[in-house]
């Protein structure tokens, strides 16, 4: 290659890295100046987010119980005594970590989606673990048994293999880009790219699959199933942009990525990260840093998705 | 905010413009010289003798080398376990005598030091003669003595062989004697006791014989002459001491070496241990006695650095004795003064390269607590403790235990392990790794459990992957902090942590693209670049 043609591919990739949101940037630009520290409980604690939420008619799954010390516990077995599907999470966990899906109720206890069983001994313990902050880095947590969420129909045949989620960054109030994880086979269920599960980028406008990765790889079929990923449009996106931006302005932070479920009847929220992951980028093959830029510059502002709802 | 921008500005200029301000001040006013910053090569021997009790007294002497204008002795350290150390100084020699009652089993003794020593040579006047008399306290180098036979006719031969015709100038007189042992009589690799007059009949010896002839010809001719016992200095471990000899000339004690051809001259490298024709070990019967010299090379600031820094006013070295009055040594302030420039290393890693280590500090300590064991034993114990200790959180999965007695028992797993790999390493002589005690503790059972963590919820090839990440953190912050010329920096100049601020709030600033980044999004910026 000449010289001439090193530079001007140098000039190109530079210019395309101008686009590209990076964690330093994230860090500095958006996370500090939107998001006080002192606010941070509001979505590290999702018992304390579902509260917020709840009080200002966004929806959430309802919360059956929440335990915080040990002695609390005495009443579990005739707390869940009625439960027959139900998830059991830590507050303050990370990574999904602690969090146990109970799909049916057996003769001596429960059975996890996982197929795990579980007597009230054994739930006991693990919500003393929780209790106990194994979960949540030493920290003493609080324990949430919420209902459980039955995916949408529509998205079984998309998601077989576990509850699939959607992650909308929203930037001061406004949605910036949002992708679909699909957990797999490899993911043993859980909607995390880190541990093999697919991210479909989702057009903010419509609601459409655009883009797809696994491991970082683009693809456009499933790796487990076949079926074609993209093309698709997400059942009631337009009530999912409207109660995310109605989560964003239930909160005082204004750089989020919000994390909803979809079911037959309508979007949940189920957490908001005050630390949203820039991977989403490349779930959508779309730099966020012009996006972000024209929502940091109001003068300059587009008529934006929010607006023309 | 411009108030921000303004306030960052001006401490950023600030932090950067003190400093310097505060270096010319000392290069220009003070005087301190830079060619005093380029660090020295000095030496670390360990002397380790061991013996087998068998429930008697045990007593052993050895020398130890003193400090002199040529070698300067430093960092002395011992462990004598169940004896008692006494060190007695005459004007010459130092001699250390180690005493035990009723010893049972095997026993170790190390006493090590630092030797950092100057090349000396010496011109000899060529027109100087052999003066008639000398001072009285002269006259024991002048005498016959065991092993130096002075007045035996061989001696007399010997010089007669050498230079017949005897009045000439001392220059002289020395390079024929010198070439003489040199050239005519064979280097001999042995090490028993060889006297002066076999040495000349055999026309060949070792060191001790060649200086013994040496010492014997040079008194023969009025020249007051004494034997020196030392270490030729070189990395590795050896037994093999080495003697030379020094000559009386024109108020001076001048060195010669016939078997590594030094002529009045001393390398660098040479470690005077004592004078006199004497033993180096001496000790009780029947106990087994082993000894070895474990050195290793090393770089360290010039000791006229230290010296010069004491002269002057506005003076750390005030400072540095502040700290030496409540025990903290310039070596340990050394490595105090280093952590920052670790720091600095991992903030470069994490933050412009983007490699995820186990937690953001622990690589700067761990190659701190490395110092004292080598990066590759520090290496090697740190993956030994971390991969240990997830193991045995590992059972404690099983066992089904609560968060914090679980950290309490990984806390102590560690303090075991270190402990154990002590005791392990000395029994088995790997001395380095023996210095695992100084990692910090606290630290390394949370990286245990991290590793854990990882290890369970992303698997093994991530948490290995986070550990050899840590590894080359830890290399990269070892190789830093143990640049011998930062440490001189630092010591001379400790206004320069203040750069270190404004660096790193620079990079606290910097939000450009990390290296990793350029890979993770190598497809999406050439997308971008597209549109």
């Amino acid at each position: 290659m000449s010289w001439s043609a090193w530079k001007a591919n140098w000039q190109n990739f530079r210019r395309g890295s101008a686009h590209v949101l990076t964690m330093n940037q994230r860090n500095l630009h958006f996370i500090y100046p939107n998001n006080a520290r002192k606010h941070f409980p509001i979505a590290d604690n999702k018992l304390l987010t579902k509260q917020i939420l709840g009080a200002s008619g966004v929806p959430v799954p309802e919360t059956y119980q929440s335990y915080s010390s040990f002695f609390e516990l005495r009443s579990l077995e005739q707390d869940l005594a009625p439960c027959h599907e139900f998830v059991i999470k830590p507050a303050q966990g990370s990574g999904g970590g602690g969090i146990v899906v109970i799909s049916e109720k057996t003769e001596d206890g429960w059975r996890s989606v996982s197929g795990h069983h579980y007597t009230a001994a054994d739930l006991r313990r693990h919500i003393a673990d929780i209790i106990f902050g194994v979960y949540s880095f030493g920290l003493s947590d609080h324990a949430i048994i919420e209902a459980r969420v039955d995916q949408h129909t529509e998205l079984n045949e998309l998601s077989p293999f576990g509850l699939t989620d959607v992650r909308i960054i929203v930037c001061h109030h406004q949605p910036v880009l949002s992708m679909l994880r699909v957990p797999t086979k490899a993911s043993d269920g859980k909607a995390n790219l880190h541990q093999g599960a697919l991210g479909i980028g989702i057009d903010i406008e419509t609601g459409c699959g655009i883009h797809a990765i696994h491991h970082g790889e683009a693809l456009t079929h499933h790796p487990d199933t076949h079926i074609d990923l993209l093309g698709r449009n997400l059942p009631f996106w337009d009530e999912i942009l409207r109660i995310s931006c109605q989560a964003a302005q239930a909160v005082p932070l204004k750089y989020l990525g919000i994390d909803l479920a979809i079911a037959n009847d309508g979007p949940l929220i189920l957490e908001i990260n005050v630390r949203p992951g820039i991977e989403i980028q490349n779930a959508n093959m779309l730099g966020m840093r012009p996006l972000l830029k024209q929502i940091a510059a109001p003068d300059q502002q587009l008529e934006t998705v929010r607006n023309s709802l | 905010m411009p108030n921000r921008r303004f306030f960052f500005l001006t401490l950023f200029a600030l932090l950067i413009a003190a400093p310097l301000g505060l270096i010319s001040y000392k290069l220009l006013v003070l005087d301190y010289r830079m060619a005093d910053l380029i660090p020295a090569t000095s030496y670390h021997v360990d002397i380790n003798m061991t013996v087998d009790g068998h429930g008697d007294d045990i007593s052993m002497h050895t020398y130890l080398p003193k400090s002199d204008p040529r070698q300067h002795i430093t960092e002395e350290t011992q462990t004598s376990g169940d004896f008692r150390l006494d060190i007695n100084s005459d004007p010459l020699n130092r001699i250390a005598t180690w005493k035990a009652e009723a010893v049972e089993g095997p026993q170790s003794v190390h006493y090590s030091f630092v030797v950092q020593a100057q090349h000396v040579q010496y011109r000899i006047p060529t027109g100087l003669q052999i003066p008639k008399s000398y001072p009285p306290q002269l006259a024991p180098y002048l005498r016959a003595e065991e092993g130096v036979q002075v007045n035996d006719p061989l001696i007399d031969e010997a010089i007669d062989k050498i230079i017949p015709q005897r009045d000439i100038p001392i220059s002289e007189l020395l390079t024929r004697m010198h070439r003489y042992l040199q050239d005519e009589l064979r280097n001999k690799n042995f090490s028993g006791y060889t006297d002066a007059i076999t040495a000349y009949k055999l026309g060949e010896a070792s060191c001790n014989g060649k200086g013994r002839l040496f010492v014997a010809m040079a008194r023969k001719m009025n020249l007051p002459a004494r034997s020196v016992s030392g270490l030729i200095m070189k990395s590795g471990n050896k037994r093999v001491s080495h003697q030379w000899v020094e000559i009386y000339v024109n108020g001076y004690w001048v060195p010669f070496d016939t078997i590594n051809d030094h002529f009045a001259e001393l390398p660098a490298n040479f470690l005077t241990l004592y004078y006199g024709d004497e033993v180096l070990f001496r000790h009780s019967r029947n106990i087994n006695f082993q000894y070895s010299f474990q050195i290793t090379k090393k770089l360290v600031p010039k000791s006229s650095l230290r010296e010069h820094i004491g002269d002057s006013m506005l003076n750390i070295a005030n400072l540095y004795q502040t700290f030496e009055s409540v025990g903290i040594s310039q070596n340990l302030l050394k490595i105090i003064l280093m952590i920052p420039f670790g720091a600095l290393v991992t903030v470069i890693f994490r933050n412009v390269i983007g490699i995820e280590t186990f937690g953001t500090f622990l690589p700067a300590l761990i190659a701190s607590a490395a110092r004292d064991t080598g990066l590759l034993w520090g290496a090697i114990g740190f993956v030994m403790v971390i991969v240990l200790t997830a193991l045995i959180r590992r059972g404690m999965d099983w066992l089904q235990l609560l968060h914090s007695p679980k950290m309490a028992i990984l806390l102590t797993s560690v303090v075991m392990i270190i402990l154990g790999a002590t005791v392990l390493s000395v029994q088995f002589g790997l001395g380095q790794l023996a210095h695992l005690s100084l990692f910090p503790i606290a630290i390394l059972a949370i990286t245990a459990e991290r590793f854990a963590i990882f290890e369970a919820e992303q698997g093994l090839y991530k948490a290995a992957r986070v550990t050899v990440a840590t590894l080359v953190v830890i290399a990269a912050a070892y190789t830093v902090m143990e640049s011998q010329f930062l440490q001189s920096m630092v010591l001379a100049f400790p206004e320069l942590l203040f750069v270190l601020i404004a660096l790193n709030m620079w990079l606290g600033k910097w939000i450009g693209m990390r290296i990793s980044e350029f890979v993770r999004f190598r497809k999406l910026i050439w997308s971008e670049a597209a549109k």
